[in-house]
């Protein structure tokens, strides 16, 4: 197998993009990427695209098609890849797998979701269908819910503490007031979403015992990465590449019901460990991660089920500052999903193109992990039960 | 009362695992046989929450759901409704009904309900 190596990496701001389709998004993020990646002209062998709801929202199937269409990048061979909200990373895996095969030489993988258009009952209704359509859908259970329940649960075995999730917020809304492709601005305090006597109308109860602040937004957007060997890139990109060290996918059990612990999150833990197992790392060798944290709860979760916190020591480390900028262990330097958004089908794709950005030392001193070298993402499907992760460094 | 909860699960006649939903082949032996079996005995919550924005076809204002486990180990969601969130502790029981849980098309959709 060959080493891939990703020359380019684009998104657009995501938010409220009424005036972009869903089309012109993913074109968009696509042109980003490949100038970044100093393609000219040239074209691409194969199109992945990341998209979990165009046949409900936009009643738009076939979208790979209509992307190469307008990119034309024709004859390219051109994919639609749909894991949910993992859609993204899923489609960067079949990307690296094509060039790693040496099948295909250039590979763009764009993911994208417009979900604002439609009112929030049917983004609630849109997300909910990847629960079991039989023991679960029927009964109004959403994502948030959930993780509500997942939070219970979490909170009883590990003594979590809502501080501890309050402190999750704060962190990545601030990162995402100085990130210009994030969805939300908004600095928080814990003052105005917990003590103030206005906190239970601006951060109400959303599932019991997660807050509104607890969630991530409903977000248009999309983003874009160029693949190629690692060789080749070192010949002809002009900026570091950023070497695919490693990946990792699992599944899990589709209700949480059957799955014998549930707050073992297993199919997180395997994917991780796959990913550090194919780039010869441990979590150790990690300088920081861009984790799934569409509920506070989760970016906790993850960062302890991956392996770079003791269960029951991710929520303290956020609180002691450890995950913040200059702590020993940055998370959502970007402002995660929290505040990047949550585009579904964008989402696996923009964390990678986070982690590019880092590692090629891009970024302003007020979100630049210093001398960052090796960095880790982490797509989360449904409620865990379909997992991708990626271990990328800085090729030298 | 369980009687008649239209709630089927699946007892691998290998090694005994209990499946709801529905599988295939038993998640832990691969094998195929089942014998069908009916929840019996108490229910047990082990996980709850209160949903505050509903998905579609719902006409209320929140949601309570919970999972349940039965005497006889079969683990099922539900729509809990009691008065006051605040009484649901882990580890309580629950009564269960066979009611509408939610309309679709017009229809009433039954399923597990938990007081
Ligand atoms: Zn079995």
């Amino acid at each position: 197998m060959r080493q891939v190596a990703i020359i380019g990496a684009g998104m657009i701001p995501f938010g409220r993009r009424d005036e972009d389709s869903l089309l012109d998004m993913l074109a968009y993020a696509s042109l980003n990427a490949l100038d970044d990646a100093g393609m000219g002209k040239k074209g691409v062998d194969a199109v992945y695209v990341a998209n979990m709801g165009a046949g409900i929202l936009q009643h738009q199937t076939s979208v790979a098609s209509a992307l190469v269409d307008r990119l034309s990048l024709i004859p390219a061979a051109a994919d639609a890849v749909e894991n949910g909200p993992a859609s993204g990373a899923s489609a960067i895996k079949n990307g690296v797998l094509a060039v790693a095969s040496g099948y295909y030489d250039y590979v763009l993988v764009a993911g994208g979701e417009k979900m604002r258009e439609i009112v929030g009952w049917k983004a609630t209704d849109f997300v909910a269908t990847m629960t079991h359509p039989e023991v679960e859908y029927p009964y109004g259970v959403t994502l948030p819910g959930m993780a509500g329940m997942f939070t219970r649960l979490y909170m009883e075995k590990y003594n979590l503490t809502r501080d501890q999730l309050i402190a999750v917020a704060i962190k990545n809304q601030k990162m995402g007031a100085l990130n210009p492709y994030a969805h939300v601005e908004m600095i928080i305090t814990r003052e105005g979403i917990v003590d103030d006597p206005d906190s239970v109308v601006n951060n109400p109860m959303a599932a019991d015992p997660l807050h509104l602040y607890d969630m991530c937004p409903v977000s248009d957007g999309a983003a874009a990465v160029v693949l190629c060997s690692l060789e080749m890139a070192k010949k002809i990109s002009k900026k570091p590449p950023v070497l695919v060290a490693g990946f990792g996918q699992a599944t899990d059990t589709h209700t949480l019901q059957e799955r014998d612990d549930p707050t073992d999150l297993k199919a997180v833990t395997l994917a991780s460990n796959q990913a550090f197992e194919m780039a010869k790392l441990t979590p150790k060798d990690v300088d920081f991660a861009e984790l799934h944290d569409a509920f506070t709860i989760l970016e906790i979760a993850e960062s302890e089920h991956a392996g770079f916190f003791k269960k029951g020591e991710g929520g303290k480390a956020v609180e002691k500052g450890e995950t913040s900028l200059g702590g020993k262990f940055p998370i959502n330097m970007s402002g995660g999903l929290k505040a990047r958004g949550h585009p579904v089908g964008a989402t696996g794709v923009a964390q990678v193109v986070d982690v590019v950005f880092q590692l090629r030392h891009e970024l302003g001193k007020d979100r630049q992990v210093k001398g960052a070298k090796t960095g880790f993402t982490l797509n989360f499907g449904g409620f865990g039960n379909n997992v991708v992760a990626f271990v990328l460094r800085r090729a030298e | 009362m369980t009687d008649e909860l239209k709630i089927t699960a699946y007892r691998c006649k290998k090694c005994g695992r209990i499946h709801y939903p529905f599988h295939d082949r038993c998640l832990d032996c691969l094998e195929r046989d089942f014998e069908e079996i009916k929840p019996e005995g108490d229910a047990k919550l082990l996980a709850f929450t209160e949903i505050y924005n509903l998905p579609w076809g719902f006409d209320v204002r929140t949601l309570k759901i919970g999972v349940v486990e039965f005497s006889n180990h079969i683990k099922a969601m539900g729509q809990i409704q009691i008065d006051d969130f605040n009484k649901l502790k882990t580890g309580m029981k629950l009564k269960t009904f066979w009611e509408p849980v939610r309309v679709q098309a017009g229809e009433d959709v039954f399923g597990l309900v938990l007081r």
